[in-house]
């Protein structure tokens, strides 16, 4: 995974890996944020949940109405109130709101 | 224009609606039934609530770390993408540049959500809503 090729989308604060249950396996933080390590560990189990949960409730969706298109997921996102978070699979960039482009985020994080 | 008739005006909107209080009061348009609304309207407020008591843990470890509050969540699926906003959703086709633009004009209708999640949730039904709260 490339950290540093996530760090160059537009606003981008800070890029990470984790295991599968969520421990921070390796991080880049862009100098002057107000981003931890610590923070980046808990918003790696955060997604890590929010991923499965989201999992569940694609395929609920797609078994109790019919439609198709949900599975399988792409991402999650968190959108904070200066930054949103975004992950797939087991890595994540976190990036300034008023910089981000989620498309290109969310296609960085599959590539990852 | 109404935020939902403006998502609804943008071609690979499939649906878009607004949601409030246990989820199960809500309006929308676009391609779902009326039963299909009301489950993606307690969907969202569910997975909105999730994401915002996650984000005062984060708050608790990193005092105005820039999580909270949480503006909104996205689900990206294979095809289709699910965004919220406040107590907004939409569902989209994923297309170029559309998740984009949805948001850019989901953030810029909503404007930023307040402090108080549920109040602001509970303020849909009118009335005195501190007092339906506590």
């Amino acid at each position: 995974m490339n950290l540093d090729k996530m760090m160059d989308l537009p606003g981008a604060l800070a890029a990470f890996t984790y295991s599968d249950k969520g421990e921070l396996q390796s991080h880049v933080l862009r100098e002057g944020t107000e981003l931890t390590p610590q923070v980046l560990d808990l918003l790696a189990r955060s997604c890590v949940a929010n991923l499965a949960i989201a999992s569940m409730e694609a395929r609920g969706w797609e078994a109790v109405t019919g439609q198709t298109g949900f599975q399988p997921l792409k991402g999650f996102s968190v959108v904070g109130l200066e930054w949103s978070v975004v992950v797939n699979g087991n890595c994540g960039v976190v990036v300034r709101n008023r910089d981000i482009d989620y498309e290109a985020s969310f296609k960085a994080v599959q590539a990852g | 224009m109404h935020i939902v008739k403006q998502l609804m005006s943008i071609p690979g909107v499939i649906a878009a609606g607004e949601y409030a209080y246990r989820g199960d009061r809500f309006s929308y348009e676009g391609a779902l039934t009326d039963e299909f609304a009301r489950m993606a309207s307690i969907l969202c407020r569910g997975n909105t609530l999730s994401v915002n008591m996650q984000s005062e843990i984060f708050d608790s470890f990193a005092e105005n770390c820039g999580c909270r509050p949480v503006q909104g969540w996205i689900v990206r699926g294979d095809r289709i993408t699910v965004c919220a906003v406040g107590n907004y959703f939409s569902f989209i086709e994923n297309r170029d540049e559309l998740l984009n633009d949805v948001m850019t004009i989901m953030r810029a209708k909503v404007g930023d959500v307040q402090d108080d999640l549920l109040v602001n949730l509970y303020a849909k039904l009118g009335g005195d809503t501190k007092e339906a709260l506590y």
